[in-house]
């Protein structure tokens, strides 16, 4: 019987049934993705790994080093310490690779390296995650290269650099578990032994020097950092871990899952506000049929589990189409992944894991359906047998008479009170519409502040025209001192700033010594925006990253003492502000010049600089570049660009994504509310109908009714998107290192655009809707 | 007197399910002068309210023309139906059939509200005689939920003449009213027809249609016969004997 009652309701209410039906689906079938995404990003990232063995600790070092040190101390650690390799890399500038006629590396904000595979871990793997085996005259070429430049295999590299030239066949792509993603400043060519030991007596290039660590299970990573370091052994660059790499690989496609299942908890939230919408639509109708159930004896638990098994039945269908369909539709999310992670998605554990969607769906709507049900057991039979009583219920004071209208044409003050008069009902639809403005606003805002200029100052960077990087060569102080001065001299710069970044040992939380980058320079010039505090300005005085504030890192405060050690002198540093930074791994700091250098382990110089207006920004870079060979003159915002592009790519679908989608469930819900009303109110309008009322002047009352509805659902939505976006966005920014993330609304955008847009699309809706009901005769509804 | 509404060769068709049709005004020519006072009679199912439907333009007629003051309704399209409705047109319906959400005053006014060219005023003031003429200026603030089913019928006529229409239709509009409620609307309604409005009600109750000047008798969707009498004068006429001479002659007629 329970079924055929669902197969009658079900006839009954179609078109809201479909929609909310699809609605479920929907959400099923983005939840199911992106929990098939974390578990296709999981099993790709252990299988990677597993097949990569990358380093646990990796120390850069650029000049002379002695190997048989790090052998001793590989020996002393042994307990801590797995395998040591030391890889040499050939550091070639983007100018003098050259591929297809007259293109070059140049302007990339990656630095180029050519090496030759390792022997004992840390692999660089083919597509296949099979260790590349490059043979003679054939190169191995990053993924991220062969898309930026967009090369495929088979076609050729050419390295020029004084009298070297060598041709080199793309063989494949190298999938380089440390230095695959756009955040990691380094990517590696592999080469043949033969071709490199001839690059090597050729001269080409910068020799640079990656001392790896694999450690054993248990060991200190951070203790071996600090003793390698006191242990005087070669480390002028930076230390990157183990963990730094699998964030950078991750980051990506977690971003992606994370905002699919954000928005599929959104699309939750709308199929059960759709469910009790119904509900409430047609609970005149569904009395009528409820006073005859409980008539003919049914208890208020079979009554309910009537209305319970259609949601159930719905659930459990949707569930198993959008469980289904997202294999089929996780292809367009996992693009990004089979390149760069891994090409063998078939890892069984997304079976699994991405029943969580639909048994979570599952939950929620029958949970919801339970709660919205407890109305039944208020219902007596009889009243239940009288209809209307929800409508006549008790006399409400009555409010808005016609002629306190000062303003409005009489329908459109009609549609408005309707508006007061039904509260309960267009309350729903205004959260429903400010929930698809909050889909469509949020990755909008997103986009918009990835996109702005000032963005840079969440990576630690004030807002500037371009950066000079220096790499380290033997004349590098000279060429930084030099760059200065043109700079000084150089009519076309208005401002500049010139930053040196070394390692000192800083006393950490429990008492010991960690090795801390810290960058000098006055920062005045291009002001970062500032947490907490703000930036050193003179002696004595230190800045902290986010997270090298927060309590996993040094633990400190605005005013709090850091103890940092300076050619072998503590001095105690006051903590004057806490600033966002997302790159190298979110642990920076800053003080005064008046520091003084850790001359030993200097890891970066770099200029930043604005050009006075009119200044051609592309010639003036060209110049320096030219100038200074061992330098990387960027764009500042091709060097977000380059860093931040892949998932900034991302986004722009998500973008594009979430208007789709908000733009159909606003069509589909707006068409099934006008639905519902307009059977609610057939009565109502054949008599206005009667009246003489036309059909414009009744669609009058529902466009203007839908549309007051819709404005503060648009507002509420926007200022959703502005606070809680903003704090969810920061919320998941916080392990990059950016805490709080203010976005950058384009008012045009935010208040106006999307605005328009939603209003024409509802308006469109409505009147169509409308349209469909005008058209009998009216004494079919008139004589009831 | 010059006609208001003359209908020739009308048919009402309607499709049931599965090419099933039923034909329900079959052939009817009808021709109401202004002024007159028309009420229909004739058994249940008989075509009555149809024919009232479809003279008005609420319903389409699926043959014949029916013309409302010149204006060829058929060949308007809905919104100008609507806008003739609105402003020559009143209805009375036996459901009454008020807004809901509207007080009784501003159910009045509203038909007055949605015309062009209104002055509010003037409309208040309109409504509150309607009112006070029909004896219900107390409920002027009431919700209609606190009113009963013969108020409530007056101020369905109060909101019929509030655009001072040419033509008043009223289906059955004391059908569910009590004979003492019934007397009360027939005199408003008497009122109405003196003052030159045209007046045409369908009705089961011979009183009522004792009270107007002419009856049309329907069967079976013919109009089979029609009875004019003289305009009723509660003063010099004795309704009694016009109810009877009604019966027969629909007795006559075949009911
Ligand atoms: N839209 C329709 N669809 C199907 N049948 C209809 C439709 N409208 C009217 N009818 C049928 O046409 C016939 C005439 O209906 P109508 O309402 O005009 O009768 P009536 O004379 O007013 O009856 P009553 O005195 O009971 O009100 C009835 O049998 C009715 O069932
Ligand atoms: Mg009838």
């Amino acid at each position: 019987m329970y079924l055929k009652i669902i197969k009658n309701d079900f006839k009954r209410k179609k078109v809201i049934t479909s929609t909310v039906f699809v609605f479920i689906t929907l959400a099923v079938l983005l939840g199911s993705s992106a929990t098939n995404i974390i578990a296709n990003l999981i099993q790709s990232m252990s299988a990677f790994n597993l097949a990569a063995e990358p380093a646990d600790i990796t120390q850069m070092h650029v000049g002379d080093y002695d190997q048989i040190a790090i052998d001793q101390f590989t020996e002393a650690h042994q307990e801590q310490i797995a395998m040591q390799e030391t890889m040499e890399l050939l550091t070639i500038d983007g100018v003098n690779i050259h591929f297809r006629d007259n293109n070059s590396f140049a302007g990339t904000v990656q630095d180029i390296s050519f090496v030759v595979q390792n022997t004992e871990f840390d692999f660089i793997l083919d597509l296949n995650n099979e260790k590349l085996n490059v043979k003679e005259g054939e190169i191995a070429v990053p993924i991220y290269f062969m898309e930026e430049y967009e090369l495929t295999i088979g076609e050729l590299i050419t390295v020029v650099q004084g009298a070297y030239k060598k041709q080199f066949v793309i063989a494949d792509y190298a999938r380089d578990f440390e230095m695959n993603s756009s955040l990691s400043s380094s990517k590696r060519f592999v080469i043949n032994p033969k071709d490199y030991g001839d690059m090597l007596q050729g001269k080409v290039g910068e020799r640079e020097y990656l001392i790896q660590f694999k450690l054993r299970e248990n060991a200190d990573s951070k203790k071996l950092q600090t003793e390698y370091i006191d242990s005087g052994l070669p480390a002028n660059g930076p230390i990157v871990t183990g963990d730094m790499f699998l964030i950078f690989n991750a980051l990506s496609d977690a971003t992606i899952a994370i905002i699919i299942i954000l928005i599929s908890i959104l699309l939750i939230i709308i199929a059960s506000l759709s469910i009790r919408l119904t509900f409430l639509a047609t609970i005149d109708e569904d009395l009528r049929e409820i006073g005859v159930m409980k008539a003919i004896g049914l208890s208020n638990k079979d009554i309910k589990k009537v209305y319970l098994n259609k949601y159930r039945v719905m659930s459990v269908v949707a569930g198993i189409i959008g469980y289904l369909l997202s294999f089929v539709v996780i292809n367009l999310f996992t693009s990004n992944m089979r390149l760069y992670l891994s090409s063998d998605l078939s890892g069984s554990l997304k079976y699994l894991l991405s029943l969580v969607a639909p048994l979570f769906v599952y939950l929620m709507i029958v949970l919801y359906c339970k709660k919205i049900l407890k109305q039944i057991d208020k219902i007596s039979a009889i009243e239940a047998l009288r209809s209307n009583i929800m409508v006549r219920g008790k006399n409400r004071k009555y409010r808005f008479p016609l002629l306190q209208n000062k303003f409005f044409n009489t329908n459109i003050y009609m549609g408005i009170r309707d508006v007061w008069n039904r509260f309960k009902l267009y309350r729903l639809l205004i959260l429903i519409f400010a929930v698809c403005t909050f889909i469509i606003i949020l990755p909008l805002n997103l986009y918009n502040t990835m996109n702005s200029p000032e963005f840079t100052t969440y990576m630690g960077i004030g807002k500037s025209d371009v950066r000079i990087d220096l790499r380290r060569t033997d004349t590098i102080s000279e060429d930084f001192k030099k760059l200065q001065e043109e700079l000084q001299n150089d009519p076309g710069v208005e401002k500049f700033s010139a930053y040196i970044t070394s390692s000192f040992p800083v006393k950490n939380k429990e008492g010991t010594w960690d090795y801390l980058n810290i960058e000098t320079g006055d920062f005045s010039v291009f002001p970062l925006n500032y947490l907490n505090g703000r930036a050193p300005e003179k002696a004595g005085e230190i800045s902290l990253s986010y997270a090298n504030a927060s309590s996993d890192g040094l633990n400190k405060k605005v005013g709090d003492e850091v103890i940092v050690e300076v050619v072998g002198e503590e001095k105690s540093l006051k903590v004057t502000g806490i600033y966002q930074d997302i790159t190298n791994g979110g642990k920076t700091a800053k003080a005064h010049s008046s520091l003084g250098l850790n001359e030993d382990a200097v890891l970066w110089y770099i200029v930043y600089l604005d050009l006075r207006e009119g200044v051609d920004k592309v010639k003036k870079m060209d110049h320096y570049q030219n100038m200074f060979v061992g330098a990387q003159v960027n764009d500042i915002q091709d060097y977000k660009k380059q860093t931040l592009g892949n998932m900034m790519n991302q986004l722009n679908s998500i973008v594009l994504g979430g208007i789709v989608i908000a733009g159909m469930i606003i069509v589909l819900i707006t068409a099934l509310f006008m639905k519902m009303l307009l059977s609610k109110d057939q009565s109502q309008i054949a008599i206005m109908r009667s009246i003489g009322l036309t059909s414009k002047q009744i669609q009058q009352q529902y466009v203007a009714g839908t549309l007051m509805v819709l404005i503060v659902g648009i507002i509420l939505g926007v200022l959703a998107s502005e606070f809680l976006g903003e704090f969810l966005f920061s919320l998941a920014m916080t392990s990059m290192g950016a805490a709080r993330i203010e976005f950058i609304q384009i008012i045009w955008q935010t208040w106006i655009l999307c605005p328009l847009i939603l209003i024409v699309i509802v308006g469109v809706t409505i009147t169509l809707c409308c349209k469909a009901t005008f058209k009998k005769d009216l004494s079919i509804v008139l004589r009831g | 007197m010059t006609n208001i509404i003359e209908a020739s060769n009308i048919n009402k068709k309607v499709e049931l399910d599965k090419g099933h049709e039923l034909h329900i005004l079959k052939d009817v020519n009808l021709v109401i002068k202004k002024g007159e006072f028309v009420s229909v009679m004739g058994p249940s199912g008989s075509g009555k309210s149809t024919l009232l439907y479809n003279l008005s333009g609420m319903d389409r007629v699926s043959s014949g023309s029916v013309v409302f003051q010149g204006h060829e309704l058929g060949s308007l399209k809905e919104d100008e139906l609507a806008k003739i409705r609105l402003k020559y047109m009143g209805f009375i319906f036996q459901d009454i059939n008020l807004l809901k959400n509207l007080s009784v005053i501003d159910n009045v006014m509203f038909p007055a509200l949605v015309s062009k060219g209104v002055v509010k005023n003037k409309v208040l003031q309109k409504a509150r005689k309607l009112l006070q003429m029909t004896g219900i200026d107390k409920l002027e603030n009431h919700q209609i939920t606190q009113a009963s089913g013969g108020q409530l019928q007056r101020v369905g006529i109060c909101r019929a003449l509030i655009n001072n229409p040419d033509i008043i239709f009223g289906d059955e509009p004391t059908g569910a009213l009590d004979s003492k409620s019934t007397e009360d609307i027939l005199s408003i309604l008497g009122e109405i027809s003196s003052t030159g409005t045209t007046v045409m009600l369908v009705t089961h109750d011979v009183k009522v249609a004792a009270k107007t000047e002419r009856v049309l008798f329907m069967k079976d969707g013919n109009l089979v016969a029609e009875k004019k009498m003289k305009k009723f004068d509660h003063l010099q006429d004795d309704s009694k004997e016009r109810e009877e001479s009604i019966m027969k002659w629909m007795v006559k007629n075949g009911f």
